[in-house]
């Protein structure tokens, strides 16, 4: 099967990528935001796939568990739950400069990504940075990041605690109101006293 | 890689199965819906207003305070391998992980993120709800009319 | 230790035969568990609440599964007119392909006993009574339990209506906050085995050394309960509760669209007992009465697999029969500020635990620190949750 393996993995990355590029353009396409990321979730699995044909198993895992299972999911409760595509409609804004701006990042990032590739060319290091681990060894692919993690970059990984608290704070602070209230978490504003009264059980007697 | 081509297989079966099935669904079942059919569903009654477009904020924040807590334990899985290796270094590592992890915690649950309890109880002074209003009070009894002058 | 399917290593055309047949095994057996299932719960559940339960399909009713299959099929397929019509489609297969697939990495047989490791010879080939063994192993049930929320999700909010709207969003939320306390859970099996891989975590639990007693009872309620949450099986099944929500985030489904959902729910109860089995209960393990062959490779394992796992099915349909649903507000509190930070000082007190070991420290001495520990972290939690119980009342009757 060794032979084989090559036009395999040639077939695997192939559909991966090209799954990957829909999905792209499925986000930049679609009207629907839900559609938009529907496709963003696409394009993390082809990654995801591009991942396990490279033998990071973790880095594939991680990327579905994460990605496509938590951040996604917070993008679609946003999309979903507050009737964003109502509220505001796309077509108003001006089109003609983020058009300008976007294609114009848009093709610098295209350079860059020729350079890069270019320069790796010849080394058969795509991205002209070597791996922390070498080789990639595909039983132990956890086992590696597990030992860079926990002693090379141990300081980053407490740093990385660190950052996530300060998420947590900020999320917390950006729900709740500006005049720093607790988080006010009810459904609707709360009733304003008086008008309690007017509801319908009001009875004559 | 060859790992996985069971999970491919498996990934085809399935939609295979769903599809199939879903095709012989579609010659073999009746499809003429009518209108009321197609309606969305609210056990019978005509629909008057548009599905909510917005929820609790407590949904969004569930979902963010999730993707912190995911990231953190998804840093804990490479530890379970090399820990054993690691000793004392180690456990010092990811103590120090898990109090920065439970200090956030902490203030996320003080702070009431992560609170669901019914409002209302708490709410009850607050409704303008005059303490004389009681059952007696609201509830006219009827089938009086005559009878209370005799 | 082999961390991986060696017959899909070895290569050639008949492994790949092999593969196929493994699969084409594993679908079918799913299915026809699946079908067993449904009438098993329905009759148990039945017997308990004093009923017959289905009786008149086939002998004691097993068939009526299939009856009711074939009833939906020639149910009428409607398509609500305020769906997104392609997310309509969409979410029945997002929710049964990851049911089917979780069952791929559950080791169903093979010889474990005294170290071995589960290989089995078929057709001349070493291969895994297992349909794959990939290296990340557990965490690709979790990645499929992160999938399997965008088809109730998608269902729930493509269906234009309004009660499965709020029957997917409290679905969404649920499932995604018990899958931090699944994963907490699954961090105290990962440090008896070392390795992600499911071959791995059942063959570290040979000789008797279940995970359930190895990693303390503790992450096994967790990971029990918390894998419950995770199906929307009652007591959590807060998704569909019926007196509010009339069928949850399916209810625009009909005909064989819903049958799928019906399909996906009972095929994760088969699945997660599996698992559950797998990590906890030592999966095929058990005494082969000093066999060797077949009989210690097939018969003996499969049958303790079967036997564990059916267990675990009972247990569910007892959860359904007898235990009443939880408030939206008590299952969020049960997961959040109790589960989670219950498995993450469970955690660290087994990683103490196991460092000690190999330190030569005292475990009485780990074991005194530890719970000092975990009852610091406890007594902080609980005034973390006084304040914030004054700080709302305060702020709601101040206001």
């Amino acid at each position: 099967m060794l032979a084989a393996l090559s036009w395999v993995q040639a077939l695997t990355f192939g559909l991966a990528s090209l799954i990957v590029i829909m999905g792209g353009i499925g986000v930049v396409a679609f009207r629907n935001s839900v559609h938009n990321a529907l496709s963003l979730v696409a394009t993390l699995f082809g990654v995801a796939v591009l991942y396990v044909a490279q033998g990071a198993y973790f880095l594939a895992a991680i990327q579905v568990i994460v990605y496509a299972g938590a951040i996604v999911v917070l993008f679609l409760f946003v999309i979903m739950l507050l009737g964003v595509d109502k509220v505001e409609s796309l077509a108003k804004e001006r089109k003609t400069a983020s058009l300008l701006i976007g294609s114009a990042l848009g093709a610098g990032f295209a350079v860059m990504l020729l350079f890069a590739a270019l320069a790796g060319a010849g080394r058969g290091a795509p991205t002209g940075a070597p791996s922390v681990t070498g080789v990639l060894d595909n039983t132990k692919d956890l086992n590696n990041i597990g030992e860079a993690l926990f002693t090379k970059y141990v300081f980053a990984f407490e740093l990385t605690s660190l950052l996530l608290t300060i998420a947590v704070v900020g999320a917390v602070v950006l729900s709740r109101k500006p005049s720093g209230d607790p988080i006010d978490l009810d459904e609707f504003p709360p009733v304003e006293s008086g008008t309690a009264d007017s509801e319908p059980q009001e009875v004559e007697s | 890689m060859s790992q996985y081509l069971p999970i491919l297989v498996m990934i085809v079966l399935a939609a295979l199965f769903g599809g199939i099935s879903l095709v012989m669904a579609k010659l073999l079942n009746p499809s003429r819906p009518t209108a009321a059919q197609t309606a969305p569903y609210e056990c019978g009654i005509v629909e008057q207003t548009e599905s909510p477009e917005r929820f609790p904020v407590r949904f969004y924040l569930v979902a963010m305070i999730f993707i912190v807590f995911d990231i953190e334990i998804i840093f804990l899985y490479p530890f379970t391998t090399v820990y054993g290796r690691l000793g004392t270094f180690g456990l010092l590592a990811v103590i120090e992980f898990a109090v920065a992890v439970f200090a956030s915690f902490l203030y996320l649950i003080a702070n009431g993120a992560l609170d669901w309890g019914p409002a209302k109880q708490s709410r009850k002074g607050d409704l303008g709800i005059d303490s004389a209003r009681t059952s007696t009070s609201t509830i006219r009894r009827v089938g009086l009319e005559g009878r209370e002058a005799a | 230790m082999i961390a991986v399917d060696p017959l899909l290593e070895a290569g050639g055309w008949s492994s790949i035969w092999i593969t196929l047949l493994k699969v084409v095994v594993a679908f079918g057996l799913l299915l026809v568990s699946v079908i067993a299932m449904v009438w098993f719960e329905r009759k148990l559940h039945a017997d308990f609440s004093n009923r017959l339960g289905p009786r008149v399909a086939g002998p004691f009713g097993t068939l009526q599964t299939i009856a009711d299959g074939m009833k939906l099929i020639f149910k009428a397929d409607l398509l609500p007119s305020k769906a997104d019509k392609v997310v309509f489609r969409l979410a029945p297969f997002l929710s049964l392909v990851p049911a089917f697939l979780t069952f791929v990495v559950v080791p169903v047989g093979g010889d474990f006993t005294d170290g071995g490791s589960g290989v089995v010879k078929i057709a001349g080939n070493s291969t895994l009574l297992q349909v794959a063994d990939p290296q990340i192993g557990i965490l690709f049930v979790l990645a499929m339990s992160s999938v399997a929320v965008y088809g109730i999700m998608l269902a729930g909010w493509s269906s234009g209506s309004k009660y499965p709207l709020l029957g997917s969003v409290r679905a969404s939320a649920q499932m995604v906050s018990y899958e931090a306390a699944l994963g907490l859970s699954l961090l105290c099996v990962l440090l008896n085995s070392g390795n992600l891989s499911t071959n791995s975590i059942v063959a570290s639990q040979s000789n008797w050394n279940w995970n359930l007693w190895a990693t303390g009872i503790v992450p096994f309620v967790v990971f029990l309960l918390a894998a419950t949450a995770e199906m929307n099986r009652p007591p959590f099944d807060l998704v569909e509760a019926e007196q509010e929500l009339v069928g949850g985030f399916h209810t625009e489904y009909s005909s064989f669209r819903f049958a799928m959902f019906y399909l996906a729910e009972f095929m994760n109860v088969i699945t997660v007992s599996a698992v559950i089995a797998t990590l906890f209960l030592g999966g095929p393990i058990g005494p082969n009465f000093g066999t060797t062959g077949w009989l210690a490779q097939y018969v003996f394992p499969v049958l303790w697999f079967f036997l564990k796992v059916l267990g675990l099915m009972i247990m569910f349909v007892l959860f359904r029969t007898t235990l009443p649903r939880l408030r939206y507000d008590q299952l969020m509190d049960l997961g959040w500020k109790l589960m989670i930070p219950l498995s993450l000082g469970w955690f660290l007190l087994l990683v103490g635990f196991k460092i000690g070991d190999d330190r030569g420290w005292s475990p009485f001495a780990v074991g005194v620190v530890g719970l000092v520990g975990l009852a610091i972290g406890g007594g902080l939690l609980s005034i973390a949750i006084r304040t914030s119980q004054a700080r709302s009342a305060e702020h709601k009757v101040g206001a």
